[in-house]
């Protein structure tokens, strides 16, 4: 355990689930059969996604099917979690999320996650930045990640997708991991993909942002803008790389060049919580991305302006109203990290929900299992749930599923849901 | 067509075989027509520079080679793209034989028409449109076909190259032209799953090239399938004024070309469009916002059109000293 903190995230509860795997689902057992259950009285919801709630029906269709199927009652072990993530085959609706050059994924952090992740059979994105800032090879390097993440995967299942952003290009990381020996296991086993990074939760409009010391800006200075500001009296500068600049033509031709670039990888595709997100992951999908990935406002484990993390972008349960019914493969991150908000994120239209800061905890905590039991909690809850709801696999997941005090609708106006 | 020839055993075994020995003076051939073609056309030949703070970031995930040049990155040549547009400023017509290094992803190791360490016969005509590119193209490719067959007949015997093959080429009949929606449909129709918005991929390359017994021009590209200086077609907005040549007998590719953007703004969109950051071509750019001149041109891969001529199993044969893309070699 490291001094790493997260604030604004339920990070007890996280580092508990990485101690205590799938018992922490459950009230403490010394309360069973002394304490009278009910509610529990918290903090008022901190979104519209919270403060939803998932509604399994009286009636069920699907469980009679499946009862059909098995020849006897289902039960939420009959629930198969399975599923096609971006092209992926993963154990479960998760993946990893990127993060990418930030301090706070220290040498062992960004590979335990990347162990485990691969162990679990889920998908892992690795962030933009890292070779400039890092390196191609060496300790804390993108192919350190990839290689402990390819160490530990089953066969067939898993993939690892490496974001590349603007400066990235210019050391060409995509390519230098397509042409790769060490990632040709992956390629040929359509275990590889690369995520173009259109933007990002945390801080949309932005770039990423990480702070250097001064011997390593001096390095970088080449590449990218520094921003000495930060730390009037020390050496530590603010290293900003750009945010790119999209529109409609540009996001589909870059898009259709990957495909034509590296056409035995995945395709996957990464939007800010942008007004227009809808828009934009429809031109993802029609150019042929294998998965949209959308970060919500609440997301992201990076460096980021206060006032950027206070009041821009959209919540995640905005941009899943927005993009209402998914043309493609939708991903979704945003303060998830545990069962009933992952579930309702896959009700609301995602295909699979992310782990980021909640995957950073967990294996900050306990970097040889934290991240697997986190996750062993989870399934369990995922089972739970969605057996709940008389479903038994998580496509089958619909907004019928979810109640909330304003309805699920796609609002008619912007302004409806701001008041929710 | 073999296309598991082994890589060269050792470099003296390489060439001091009689095969070798016949394709490297059928290649000393094709680029001494090359020279008489062009020079006699008003052609300037210019010599390309090998390294440079940017180069053509090309397409299907091929990987440049950084320089350190005092301290700055450079990269080893991946075509003179960016410098035949420059080059257009001294010369309206010029062409050069130009090397390039790209290190092809490993899976192009078994195509047997990848190199990582080649040449292209570059050329590059000031105020030209794509049909003028395609006839220079044409007219070169038939001068070079027939003075091979004029003047190499030894070699081609030792090769057991039959010069009836170029009968067809030679017949004075213009090379056809398809637009590559045009061949998407025709692979469909075969059952080969070719992806409509990119590259004709390789298998499907072979499959058009073996069904023709003469080269043939392949044209209007999609725009996510090129790089930034392949001009968009203003009345076919998504299509590109592009074209490659296809050998026939399965070959497959000799040349790519196109008329070129050299307009500023619709340069630094394509960039974009293209994944590029326009912060590192800033040479390319400051002479192109000063003004270049409007162009089209192509280059020819000289080792694929030795192959061709030769009826080479593998294009790295067309090579002294080959390099297959993650083979380690002299």
């Amino acid at each position: 355990m490291t001094a790493l903190r997260a604030d604004t995230f339920p990070e007890q509860a996280v580092r508990e689930r990485a101690r205590s795997g799938a018992a922490a689902v459950f009230p403490a057992l010394s309360d069973y059969g002394a304490a009278l259950l009910g509610e529990p009285v918290g903090p008022p919801p901190a979104d519209a996604l919270d403060a939803a709630r998932l509604v399994p029906p009286v009636f069920m269709p699907l469980r009679l099917e499946k009862l059909i199927d098995l020849a006897r009652e289902p039960l939420h072990g009959d629930v198969d979690l399975t599923t096609t993530v971006g092209g992926f085959t993963a154990h479960l609706p998760l993946y990893l999320s990127a993060f990418g050059s930030t301090s706070a994924v220290g040498t062992d952090l960004g590979r335990a996650a990347a162990a485990q992740a691969g162990a679990l059979g889920i998908p892992m994105v690795v962030g933009e930045n890292v070779v400039p800032v890092d390196g191609y090879n060496g300790e804390r390097s993108l192919l350190a990640r990839i290689t402990a993440y390819a160490d530990h995967a089953p066969d067939g299942a898993g993939g690892v997708v490496v974001q590349q952003s603007t400066e990235d290009a210019d050391a060409e990381v995509w390519n230098r991991v397509y042409s790769d020996p060490a990632t040709r296991p992956l390629l040929e086993s359509g275990r590889l993909g690369f995520e173009l990074k259109v933007g990002q939760g945390a801080k949309p409009g932005l770039g990423g942002l990480t702070v250097v010391d001064r011997a390593q800006a001096d390095r970088l200075a080449d590449r990218f803008a520094l921003e000495p500001l930060v730390d009037p009296e020390g050496d530590r500068v603010l290293r900003c790389a750009s945010p790119g600049t999209f529109t409609e033509e540009i996001l589909r031709q870059q898009v259709r060049l990957m495909r034509n670039n590296y056409p035995r990888a995945r395709v996957w595709v990464k939007l800010p919580p942008g007004r227009d997100v809808a828009a934009a992951a429809d031109v993802a999908w029609q150019a042929g991305a294998d998965a949209v990935t959308v970060d919500g406002a609440e997301g992201g484990s990076g460096w980021a302006p206060t006032a950027s993390l206070a009041g821009v972008g959209l919540p995640l349960a905005e941009c899943l109203r927005r993009i209402g019914s998914p043309r493609g493969c939708l991903l979704v991150s945003g303060r998830v990290w545990e069962g009933l908000r992952a579930v309702k994120c896959l009700a609301a239209g995602a295909t699979a929900t992310g782990l980021g800061r909640a995957a950073l905890l967990a294996v900050d905590e306990n970097p040889r299992s934290g991240l697997t039991r986190l996750v062993e909690a989870m399934t369990l809850e995922l089972r739970l749930l969605i057996s709940a709801l008389g479903k038994y696999h998580p496509s089958t997941l619909s907004t019928e599923d979810l109640w909330s005090p304003a309805g699920w609708a796609v609002p008619t106006s912007p302004m409806a849901v701001a008041q929710v | 067509m073999d296309t598991t020839t082994p890589a060269p055993a050792d470099p003296r075994a390489h060439l001091t075989s009689p095969a070798t020995r016949a394709v490297l003076r059928v290649q000393h051939r094709v680029l001494d027509a090359v020279r008489e073609h062009l020079g006699g056309q008003g052609f300037t030949e210019m010599l390309p520079p090998v390294i440079g703070p940017v180069t053509d970031p090309g397409a299907r995930g091929a990987k440049q080679v950084d320089v350190d040049y005092y301290g700055h990155r450079y990269k080893l040549m991946t075509s003179a793209i960016l410098y035949k547009q420059a080059s257009l400023t001294a010369f309206d017509r010029i062409f050069c034989i130009a090397p390039n290094v790209r290190l092809e992803p490993l899976e192009t190791s078994s195509t047997s028409r990848h190199l990582a360490e080649f040449h292209q016969i570059d050329v590059e005509v000031a105020g030209a449109t794509r049909d003028d590119a395609t006839r220079v193209a044409e007219d070169l490719v038939v001068h070079v076909v027939r003075r091979v067959v004029e003047r190499c007949v030894p070699e081609l015997e030792v090769l057991g190259r039959d010069p009836d093959a170029f009968t067809d080429l030679l017949s004075g009949r213009a090379f056809e032209r398809r637009t590559h929606a045009a061949a998407v449909a025709d692979l469909h129709e075969t059952g080969h799953a070719q992806n409509p918005d990119a590259e004709i991929d390789w298998e499907g390359e072979a499959l058009l090239s073996a069904k023709a017994s003469r080269p043939f021009f392949l044209t209007d590209y999609p725009k996510g399938s090129r790089g930034f200086y392949d001009r968009e077609n203003p009345a076919a907005p998504g299509r590109l004024l592009n074209f490659d040549l296809l050998a026939p007998e399965g070959y497959g590719e000799l040349c790519s070309g196109s008329e070129r953007e050299h307009e500023y703004a619709a340069i630094v969109a394509r960039m974009r469009e293209t994944g590029e950051n326009p912060a590192k071509y800033a040479w390319y750019l400051k002479m192109v916002r000063e003004g270049v001149p409007s162009s089209a041109g192509f280059g020819i891969g000289l080792e694929r059109l030795v192959r061709f001529l030769c009826g080479l199993d593998a294009v790295w044969q067309a090579s002294a000293f080959p390099k297959i893309p993650g083979v380690v070699s002299p």
